[in-house]
This record gives C-alpha cells, structure tokens and sequence, in this order.
C-alpha cells in the first residue's frame, strides 16, 4: 500500500471541498488525509450485515408540518448578517467575468 | 454561595425572598472569574443575565429551574449572542433567531450566562481545535477536558453553576464527562429538537444536559424534550418525568455489558474500577451479564464514514457569502468560496470535510456511504435485540482518562478512537449517559456508560442516582462538599 497520496489526488479532494490549499499544507494532508483514507477502507472487511439500511435513528413516521405562513424572520436582519450587503440585497463578487461568457 | 445547594433548596430560598436570582448570576460570574484559566467559555452573556435576573424579581417561582443560570454549548443559537462553533469563521456571527432549546430553557426562566468553548463545529474529543484555545481539566490544568462539549464539561465540574447544555454527535457529551466527572446525558435521537443547533452530522446529532448530579441532568432534561415543527425527526412523546424512578430499588435490574467494552482495548484502571461497581449491583440484587454484540468494533469505522460525509455536506453552508467571516479581497466569486474556507475552517475540519467530500463523491458514495448506512441498521439491530433479555448495557465511557494537553495531535484517527465506547449509541440512535465511578492513581475522574433502549432515559436515571447514592463519591475538584 502506499504511504502518502500524490499532490493531484489532494488537489481533486479540496477542489471537492471548495478550500484551496497552501504547498505546505497539500505536503501535509498527503499524508493525513492518506491515513483516514486508510481507515475508512476497513469497511471493506465488514462481514455478514444484510441490505437492509439506516439514514437515521428514527421511529416515528414524517410527520409533516402544515404548509401555511408563519413568523418570518426579518429580511433586514438577515442581510445585515451577510458580510458584504447593500439595501435588501446581499453583494457578491462577479459570477461571471468579461470574456468568459457563453 | 447559594449555588452548592441543592435544586430544591435554592428554589425555596427564592420562593421565600430569601435570596434573588441576581444573587445566582453574580455568584456564577464570580465563579467563572476565578476559574478563569479553565477558559470555558467563548463568550459571556453578563449584562443580559443580569438584565433578566433583575426583570425576573417581579416574576412568580413557577418551577425548580426558576432564575437557575445555565451554559449554553456554543454550536447552539442564540439570538443576539454571539455562537462562534469554536470556528474563525463565525467568529462575529451573531444569531437572528434562538434555538428551540434555547426558547425552552427562556420559558423556564433560566439565565443563559454565556457560550461555552468546544472542538471547532463539534469535530474533535478534546476540545483542542477551539479556535479560542482549548478548556483545561478542572481536575488537573495540564489535562484535556475532552470533547467536543469541553467547555461545558469543564464549568460543571469546577463548579461555576449547576447547569449546561452540551452536545452530542459521537460522544462529545458523555466523553467530557467522563474525563471531568460529571453527569452527562445523550438522549434518544428525536427527543430533543435540534433546530438552533449548528448541524455536524445530522443523524447523529443530540443535544443533552451536562450537571453535577443525577436529579439535575433529569430536571434538566425535563424541561428540554418534545416535538418541535421545526425538526421534522424530533418524536412526539407522552409527557413524562424523567425524575420519577430515581430513588427506586434496583433489585432485579437486568444488566449487560458487553465484552469488546471490557476488552483490552480499556485501560485496566477502568475496567477494574467497572468491575467493582459490578459487583457491587449483583450484591443489590441486579442480575449481570456478559455478552457479545455484533459490530461494536466496526463503530469507528461507520462513524467516520457517516460523521465526515455528513459533515462535509452541512458545512458546505459556510461560504463567506451569507454570513460570518468572509476573505477579504477576492478575483470572482469561486474565490470567495475557496478563500474563506481555507482561511475560516482549522485543520481538524477541513480535513474531515474534505475526505467526506470525496466520500461522497460519483461512486464513492455507494462504495463507502450507502455500505456505512448498512452495516449501521445491523449494528442497531444487534443493539435493540439486546434489551429484549436487558433492561440496560453498561460499561466504560472511555478506554482512558483525561490525557495532556500537550499530547500530540498529528495522528488524525485519534480523535475519533477517544471515542469508540460511546460512538455504537449514537449509530443506533440510543440514550447513554456517563456516570463518574471513581478515579485514577493520578486523581482523574473514571466514569461509566449506561445505555438505555429508545426512550428509556428514565430507566438509565434510576440506575444512575442508585449507584451515586452507594458510591458517594467526592466529585468536586475543589474539595467542598457537593450537596443532592
């Protein structure tokens, strides 16, 4: 098995999570993220368990909420809360710039 | 000093006028002042405690947990609060809206007084990955209080004020409390609504109380429980008390403990000291067991699957666009979001977000996740089938005692081996609570684990409050009396 994973597969990971990385610290997780790799792979050894599956621990069927209005939280607070923010709108840099449109 | 007294107490000097709920609150800050090193908290409420300890004076005493300061996990919202999750990057956010929790422990008319310290987003067992530095052991300063509910753990043990609220996704409630010897519960998933609780892994997720005694971690939970709209997985329950058994006799108690929790895995001070209190029950009359349950030793294994998947797609949320910490000069708008997370997320959580990510990626999902979801009904398969013959497990709640601060952090899997006794309970969805049994050569507290069935918390309180009561133990690490 080998020790550590290569830069490219390090890179393919924190692209999957949206973070970018320093040299140092793809270097580092080359090696972390290797390990709980490694782990995770014991699954594989796991014998014996039926199809059957569980997405979470609950015993009650849905009990939906009914679909009206209620208390809605105050649109100025929420975009006060946003760290970049003009009148009722919240502000994001250029999705698409000059050049790179279809 | 009011607060060492018990509940009942403190409730009849309020009811008489003998003493007021400002005195509570200033004997919780003072308190929180001296231990002021343990680093507890993230952020404190004083002004507003305060403010509601004076508004309240007017206010009848219309229940135990009247004017009773309380400290809130701070991965639970709290409106106009500051709740960091111990992370850069919420580090100015302050909430619009209270948690439901936090709307039940108001109507109690509880005084929040602050925001305990925690691991980063809960992923962590001993608090270490706080972006405010890690809590300290009330037992020994060189000492992890574990995690991730560290912070709350570590102002109950040291005696700061009777109440707070942790939570728990693999063992982040009982863990600590274990290490710090206190009282810690995670209910039965659905019992406590978890809207107002910054997700980690959502189907594993419970918040729970954390005290210095059985009776108070039963009050506490009291007021917590129920069906809320806002949670479509909390359950719709009968009202019940979770108070009423204790003080019953154990006498006949059907009890397990399986052998992996005895296995070599646990350090020997703590399987001999489970082993006393063993003994101790079949001298009461209780009946115990050894048994095997199928893939408790798989748990780790399932846990990091489900917990980093999970985490990976709740965290996704964290994208400097809507609100907290956000990179300050970005190209375009991918920038914002690789800038912030980079800069706004420490080690331990990005690493786990970024192997659930690629958990969950294409195929991988079917290779790892769907396989974990599996093997995890079989596990509680195993798990339920048990209290067909038992009324409840026991055994450690963790294979150490508190470990030093210094400890090296650089294997990753450590943090999620910390907590391989109390993980099987949150897989099967179960209620487990830490019980402190005694201590270690060195004077850390030992604690045992106390598994129920679904719903069965009340069970698990008589079980507790029995053994506090023959065990006796001096558990303030101050060395004053505690009393009921």
């Amino acid at each position: 098995m080998k020790e550590m994973l290569t830069k490219e597969e390090v890179l393919h990971v924190a692209d999957l999570a949206r973070i970018s990385l320093t040299e140092e610290e793809i270097k580092k997780y080359q090696v972390e993220l290797k390990k709980l790799l490694d782990d995770v792979e014991k699954i594989n050894n796991v014998k014996g368990y039926d199809d059957d599956i569980l997405i979470a621990c609950w015993e009650n069927s849905a009990e939906l909420r009914k679909d009206i209005a209620g208390d809605m939280l105050d649109p100025k607070e929420v975009v006060n809360n946003a760290p970049r923010h003009s009148g009722n709108y919240i502000e994001v840099p250029v999705v698409i710039s000059e050049g790179e449109g279809a | 000093m009011y607060l060492n007294k018990s509940i009942k107490e403190i409730n009849e000097l309020l009811k008489n006028k003998t003493i007021k709920p400002i005195d509570l609150v200033e004997e919780a800050f003072q308190n929180i002042e001296n231990n002021r090193e343990l680093n507890a908290y993230i952020t404190l409420n004083k002004e507003e405690a305060i403010k509601r300890a004076k508004e309240l004076e007017d206010k009848e005493v219309d229940n135990l947990l009247f004017g009773l300061p309380i400290a809130v996990k701070d991965n639970i919202i709290t409106k106009g609060l500051r709740t960091t999750c111990a992370s850069h990057i919420l580090d100015n956010f302050i909430p619009i809206y209270d948690a439901t929790v936090v709307e039940k422990i108001n109507e109690k008319n509880m005084i929040i007084i602050g925001k305990t310290n925690m691991d980063e987003f809960a992923m962590g067992s001993s608090s270490r990955t706080s972006y405010f530095g890690a809590p300290k052991n009330p037992w020994n300063k060189e000492k992890i209080s574990g995690g991730s509910s560290g912070g709350s753990a570590t102002t109950i043990a040291s005696r700061d004020l009777p109440f707070a609220l942790g939570s728990d996704t693999g063992g982040s409630i009982r863990q600590p409390a274990s290490y710090t010897g206190i009282v810690g519960m995670k209910p039965t998933y659905g019992r406590i609504s978890r809207f107002g609780l910054v997700a980690f892994a959502s189907s594993l997720d419970q918040i729970g109380p954390m005290t210095t005694n059985v009776y108070n971690n039963a009050l506490l939970l009291n007021a917590l429980v129920g069906k809320d709209e806002k949670d479509l997985t909390s359950v719709r329950r009968e009202d019940e008390d979770f108070t009423r058994l204790i003080g019953e006799d154990i006498k006949g108690m059907k009890i397990a403990v399986p052998n992996y929790f005895m296995s070599d895995i646990v350090s020997k001070s703590i399987t001999s000291k489970v082993k006393e209190v063993i003994e101790l029950l079949k001298s009461k009359g209780a009946t115990v067991d050894y048994i095997d349950v199928d893939y408790l030793e798989n748990a780790v294994t399932l846990y990091q699957i489900i917990a980093m998947g999970e985490a990976s797609s709740n965290l996704a949320r964290f994208d400097g666009i809507r609100y907290g910490f956000s990179y300050e000069n970005p190209e375009n708008i991918e920038d914002v979001y690789l800038k912030t997370r980079a800069e706004g997320f420490g080690e331990e959580v990005k690493r786990r977000i970024m192997v659930g990510s690629y958990l969950l990626s294409g195929e991988n999902a079917k290779v790892y996740y769907n396989k974990a979801l599996s093997i995890r009904d079989d596990m509680r398969k195993a798990l339920k089938k048990v209290f067909d013959s038992y009324d409840l497990i026991i055994g450690p709640t963790t294979t150490t005692t508190a470990y030093d601060l210094t400890d090296p952090m650089d294997d990753p899997s450590k943090s999620f081996m910390d907590d391989v006794l109390v993980i099987p309970v949150n897989m099967a969805g179960l209620p487990g609570l830490n019980l402190p049994i005694g201590f270690d050569d060195n004077k850390m507290p030992i604690g045992m684990q106390i598994i129920g069935n679904s719903f069965e918390e009340a069970k698990i309180y008589k079980l507790a409050s029995y053994l506090e009561k023959e065990l006796n133990l001096s558990l303030n690490p101050n060395g004053g009396e505690d009393n009921e």
